[in-house]
């Protein structure tokens, strides 16, 4: 075993080191932009501030007040795109470029079995990119803080911190990692799994973030509001865009039966339709962590799963 | 040595295997022995299974029906891993990596290595140990390749055409070191190859293969001894064919050209010859199939 993992050392730590140094990049951009956002909150200029999704604005020039979070938005989209590129260029050659060359014959031949050939390469990629996709799902919850869920800053339901920070970061580089390694069993050429690694991971991650934005996995809460007394202000949580009024049987129509936010043009136009309340539905804050735990769940499911495929096909396949 | 119960090289009873669970049979009841020691030529057409059977014996495949030993042991268990050497015919190795690197490997991923013994064998080829395997004429990665199977110190040394990107030269060097390795440690060889010439001088046994069956599994000079060439009389072949086994023959005019097996003296007025090893392989390999075998062999496949 220490044979074979000596060798999946030897031709993983170039895909390690550049992982690695990935890694130091972001953390080293991160505390540069960090400490330019936190000289810029402690100037006071944010303090007037409220929550809210609401832009504040400059007292004297009455232009929006905002953080630059754009350098964090890049880090949430590389950990977005991390399954992408560690299936593409870790998973795919990892039993393919073996089944390419026909080495797994040289190694197989050697001491190990088929078993400590896979598991030792599969452990130490799986081992590399659980660790280096937390720690930039770290950098990035690290880097966020200060400009969490502000106006001037950046929301829990931007696709970049959604997707790109918290466990399901983890789990979709496995799930990335997965995937290219069946793969690359599959197709016994490394180009050709590299092209279908990228179909697959994309499309995963493509209709994972469709999912988000349906609510499909994590439904709304309905906010109720009876009456023309003033709604529940939105604050931190994600609204679906889908606002309006209920009659007194339960019936919710659209917001532009009616559409004033309040007033007695509001009062008189919901009697008159017989209205009794108002709705909007949204996600409230806490919803972060069901969206993570359902993404954790399925990508890691996914992972096992295809897992579970590759060491089943190993032996009819090597 | 030879009874059924001395240890073997590599040992077959039924065995049968195909690539496809609807495929055609790639080997289909084999039945032979090799005992140890020896440096067996595996010999067959293109096709007649041979790198099938050193991949079986390997334990790079998993036989479909029957039972393949080797040194007495299941093909792929530990043990046997650790005590059979195989090279396959695409002598695969990592082109990124260096000779030394390659060698390093051997050392790492085998529980006995001798360094000075996989070396010798590099630097006898003129290979500096830091140059990029990728970078290597073909032949010179056989010879690394080759190192790395030697320098397991296996018992048994199985080799997919070994010699088949050689030029002559390194060639003879590779066969003086393969016959090196099985007189000083009597490492048993089984290695397959078109090259009949080579092997005549250097295998003691030879294993035929044909359209996935073992057709001959004999020492290699009882094989001489027990095998003739005559010429004679066109007409006297059916007396021939009754007294011995006609292997091959070849009429041209009134005369007949045979090879045979004999089964007795032989009688009559008949050019006897005496032939090469190269001679016989060939005439295993170009012979027609019997027609009686053939029917019993449909039979056989309509029945199944």
């Amino acid at each position: 075993m220490r044979g074979s993992l000596w060798l999946a050392w030897r031709q993983q730590r170039v895909a390690a080191g550049i992982g690695a140094a990935t890694l130091v990049l972001a953390a080293a951009i991160a505390a540069y932009s960090r400490s330019g956002m936190l000289d810029a909150l402690r100037s006071g200029l944010f303090d007037h501030c409220a929550t809210g999704p609401l832009y504040c604005t400059r007292s004297d020039s009455g232009l929006p007040l905002l953080l630059d979070v754009e350098p964090l938005k890049y880090l949430g989209a590389l950990n977005i795109a991390l399954p992408v590129v560690i299936g593409v260029f870790w998973g795919a050659p990892l039993l393919g470029r073996d089944r390419e060359l026909g080495t797994h014959r040289l190694v197989l031949a050697q001491g190990p079995s088929r078993g400590q050939w896979f598991a030792s390469r599969f452990a130490l990629a799986a081992a590399t990119t659980a660790v280096l996709a937390g720690l930039l799902a770290g950098v990035f919850a690290w880097w966020w803080r200060p400009a969490a869920d502000r106006s001037y800053g950046l929301f829990w339901y931007d696709d970049t911190a959604l997707s790109g920070s918290g466990p399901r970061v983890v789990a979709a580089a496995l799930f990335g990692l997965a995937a290219g390694t069946l793969l690359g069993l599959l197709t016994r050429r490394v180009l050709a799994a590299m092209g279908l690694t990228l179909l697959a991971t994309g499309m995963t991650t493509l209709l994972l973030e469709w999912t988000h934005w349906s609510r499909l996995l994590v439904p709304p809460h309905t906010y109720v509001s009876a009456g023309d007394t003033p709604k529940a202000p939105m604050g931190e949580k994600w609204s679906t865009g889908d606002y309006g009024l209920i009659t007194a049987s339960g019936r919710h129509d659209s917001v532009f039966n009616c559409p004033y936010p309040s007033g007695t043009q509001l009062k008189e136009c919901m009697t008159a339709h017989g209205y009794v309340a108002r709705f909007y539905e949204a996600n409230p804050a806490g919803d972060y962590w069901a969206f993570q735990w359902t993404d954790t769940a399925v990508l890691g499911g996914l992972a096992v799963l295809l897992t579970v495929v590759t060491v089943l096909l190993l032996r009819r396949r090597v | 040595m030879t009874g059924p119960d001395a240890p073997a090289a590599l040992r077959a009873t039924g065995l049968g295997f195909r690539y496809r669970r609807r495929g055609g049979w790639a080997l289909r009841d084999c039945e032979f022995t090799v005992p140890v020691g020896r440096i067996a030529a595996l010999v067959g057409r293109n096709g007649a299974g041979k790198s099938t059977l050193l991949h079986l014996a390997g334990g790079l495949l998993r036989a479909g029906s029957g039972e393949l030993g080797v040194l007495g042991l299941a093909p792929g268990t530990a043990e046997a891993r650790a005590r059979v050497a195989l090279l396959t015919q695409d002598k695969p190795l990592y082109p990124r990596f260096t000779v030394a690197d390659t060698l390093l490997m051997g050392e790492k991923l085998n529980s006995s290595w001798d360094r000075t013994a996989a070396e010798r064998i590099v630097h006898e080829g003129g290979i500096p140990l830091h140059a990029r395997v990728g970078e290597l004429s073909p032949g010179r990665r056989t010879r690394v390749a080759l190192a790395l199977a030697l320098g397991k110190r296996p018992e048994l040394l199985l080799l997919d055409e070994p010699l088949a990107d050689l030029d002559p030269v390194a060639r003879g060097e590779i066969m003086a070191e393969l016959m090196a390795e099985a007189a000083e440690r009597g490492t048993s060889i089984v290695l397959s190859s078109h090259v009949l010439p080579e092997l005549e001088e250097t295998c003691d046994w030879v294993l035929v293969l044909r359209d996935g069956h073992a057709e001959l599994s004999e020492d290699a000079e009882t094989l001489r001894e027990s095998h003739a060439v005559l010429t004679g009389p066109a007409d006297r072949a059916d007396d021939l064919a009754a007294q011995h086994t006609v292997v091959q023959g070849r009429t041209a005019g009134r005369q007949l050209t045979a090879l045979v097996r004999r089964r007795g003296p032989l009688r009559g007025d008949w050019h006897v010859a005496r032939p090469r090893l190269e001679d016989i392989l060939i005439g295993y390999l170009r012979t027609e199939e019997e027609p009686g075998r053939r029917d019993a062999r449909e039979r056989t496949e309509a029945a199944a």
